[in-house]
């Protein structure tokens, strides 16, 4: 894919951050196992 | 800047998911499922030829004492489960996509948020609905593929398992044929970017896969003789990186790769050193074509040096990078016997978990090379730039570790439990009479010889000392009064004495009847597994989306040739290692 020019985020990241995207990811990821391990038990 | 572009696509997406759903859910694609899921299609057809002998005596039954036909329905098969899952993650994700994909239609975007969030959704819809595709239809092909032409005899292996044809290779090949051949379209352009997004989440939940116990469970050789040589590998591959010139972020990915195992702790550490995908690309090509050269070398040689299975074992799951090929090259050496892949597994599981130090070594070593460590304090740029995804990572290892996802003595999803063993599974009269009899035999002078001559002869080992014939005879009558196995210890024990020869069939059945009724699959890791390869194959097929021709050319030759000298000399180096000590220690 060629650069593209975003004005917000990256041309990898719809985020302004690493930082915040890395919180986005660990917010997300905590839901998911929460989530499986109250609807598996 | 308006980012919403008015398109049908999402529409179009929405409503093939819909077709698809609904397909699945009539059964009107079953004779193509029935190929796809070929292993499930054949445990479901034997179940349900059970089933219709059943209900047609019951029906005969009901008929001759002038009852109506009862009412029975077949339990649902691990096909109709596959079946289901894909119609409930079609209608979900369809109905969602047309609703959104309507919107767009008839809304008026206006600049914020809202059209920028908007916006990112037919790109998420692209990248699913090939994600679909590649998990659904291409990986399952590839390993029927596969595996039918290692039956047919044309091949002695199973091409697609030793290349690597599952879903996160087909994702980032096709990734780049539609990058390269097809061009991403306008309207998916914005969506694409959340490829890293979701292969960060799946590196976080990785973490609930691995736990402290099944470290401790391993052996104590393996654990330092893996460790050495991970970390011996990344070691070398980022001190020749930096002498080679080549980027932090291509010298960090490519170590995880040689050091640790393979793609999966390639893909883990990308995100971690900020790696490009052309770098994750090249990575993955070095280590498959490396370990698909080691995999036809490595019997070669050790049937030359007349190695033994622990040792050959041992130097496989050292030496070579990928568990497909070491689990080919162990069985390639010896094909009849499992004692190789037996010890080739160990030390090959042990090399994947140390995955979480060298995720935590690589963030430290990235963010002090990229800021440069003599111009700044590192403890702040550490506070500014480690990336917290990986914090997310530790904490999952430490919370899995800790039995809050699954029963925290489980070993690769498995774990042991006597007292949810079913009342069906309970052993049969016939089968405890059998171990009655063993037992009796066994107590006998010759068969306690022989025992005892067998327990010593094969190291048959319990909580770290040798097993006692006192210790068998416990063991076998307990399983026959109690009717299922009652304890962790007694299972390994009397695992490990079915396999005595002379010991009876059907005791052995029994036996194996038992440890399979109190052997569990944890359900969270399996919905974890579940949830980590579609984060994966979404993520990936979004990197392999930014992989250009133009772009592999430009990272050269470099990582190929640090991946060759640092591949022989683990594979050198890890040979002669073993064959200096392994012999003694195990």
């Amino acid at each position: 894919m060629e650069p593209q020019k975003f004005e917000r985020g990256t041309s990898l990241s719809i985020f302004v951050s690493d930082r915040r995207e890395d919180f986005s990811a660990l917010i997300f990821a905590f839901i998911i196992a929460f989530g499986v391990m109250l609807t598996t038990s | 800047m308006i980012y919403t572009i008015k398109s049908p696509a999402l529409l179009i997406i929405g409503i093939l998911m819909l077709i698809w759903g609904g397909l699945n859910n009539s059964g009107a694609v079953d004779g193509m499922q029935s190929y796809l899921q070929k292993s499930a299609y054949g445990d479901h057809m034997k179940v349900k030829e059970k089933f219709d002998a059943e209900y047609r005596v019951a029906k005969e039954l009901a008929a001759s004492e002038g009852n109506p036909a009862p009412d029975m329905k077949m339990k649902a098969s691990k096909f109709d489960h596959a079946k289901a899952d894909q119609a409930k993650l079609s209608n979900i994700f369809g109905s969602a996509f047309v609703l959104i994909g309507l919107f767009t239609l008839v809304w008026k975007p206006q600049n914020g948020s809202l059209d920028y969030f908007v916006s990112v959704v037919p790109g998420v819809a692209y990248i699913l609905l090939i994600a679909f595709i590649v998990r659904w239809g291409l990986d399952p092909v590839f390993a029927n593929w596969g595996k039918a032409v290692k039956d047919s005899g044309t091949l002695s292996w199973d091409f697609a398992k030793i290349f690597n044809l599952n879903y996160v290779v087909l994702g980032i090949v096709i990734g780049m044929i539609i990058v390269n051949i097809f061009k991403i379209p306008a309207w998916a352009a914005n969506g694409i970017r959340t490829a890293r997004f979701f292969l960060k989440t799946g590196v976080i939940l990785l973490g609930t896969l691995y736990s402290a116990a099944e470290l401790a469970q391993l052996g104590g050789l393996s654990v330092i003789l893996i460790g050495i040589f991970v970390l011996g590998s990344v070691g070398i591959v980022l001190f020749m990186g930096k002498r080679m010139g080549i980027p932090n972020s291509m010298t960090a990915v490519l170590s995880a790769g040689m050091g640790v195992c393979g793609v999966s702790a390639t893909v883990a550490a990308s995100p971690v050193v900020q790696a490009k995908a052309e770098e994750i690309a090249y990575t993955i090509g070095t280590i498959l074509i490396w370990g698909v050269g080691c995999m036809f070398l490595f019997p070669t040689v050790g049937h030359i040096l007349n190695m033994g299975p622990v040792q050959f074992g041992a130097w496989a799951g050292t030496g070579i990078l990928n568990s497909a090929q070491v689990a080919g090259a162990a069985l390639a050496f010896d094909p009849h016997g499992i004692e190789t892949l037996k010890v080739a597994e160990i030390f090959n599981i042990t090399r994947v978990l140390f995955l979480p130090i060298i995720v935590l070594w690589l963030a430290a070593w990235y963010v002090k090379h990229e800021e440069g460590a003599e111009k700044v304090n590192l403890a702040q740029v550490v506070v500014a730039k480690f990336p917290v995804f990986v914090l997310g990572f530790i904490a999952m290892f430490a919370l899995s570790s800790a039995g809050t996802f699954a029963p925290a003595g489980h070993y690769q999803g498995k774990y042991f439990s006597s007292s949810e063993v079913k009342e069906d599974k309970l052993l049969k009269g016939k089968e405890t009479r059998a171990l009655d009899g063993e037992l009796t035999r066994l107590r006998e002078p010759d068969g306690a010889q022989a025992l005892g001559k067998y327990l010593a002869d094969a190291h048959v080992v319990s909580d770290g000392h040798n097993v006692m014939t006192a210790e068998v005879y416990q063991a076998l009558g307990d399983l026959a009064a109690n009717r299922k196995m009652t304890t962790r210890q007694q299972s390994d024990i009397l695992k490990s004495v079915a396999k005595m020869e002379g010991f009876d069939g059907v005791a052995k059945g029994s036996i194996d009847n038992a440890v399979k009724a109190a052997t569990h699959d944890s359900k969270n890791i399996k919905e974890y597994r579940n949830w980590i390869a579609w984060l994966f194959a979404f993520g990936l097929i979004g990197l392999g989306m930014q992989i250009t021709g133009k772009a592999l050319k430009q990272a050269g030759g470099a990582p190929l040739i640090i991946g060759g000298i640092v591949g022989t000399l683990k594979a050198v180096g890890s040979l002669i290692v073993v064959l200096m000590f392994v012999k003694e220690f195990i």
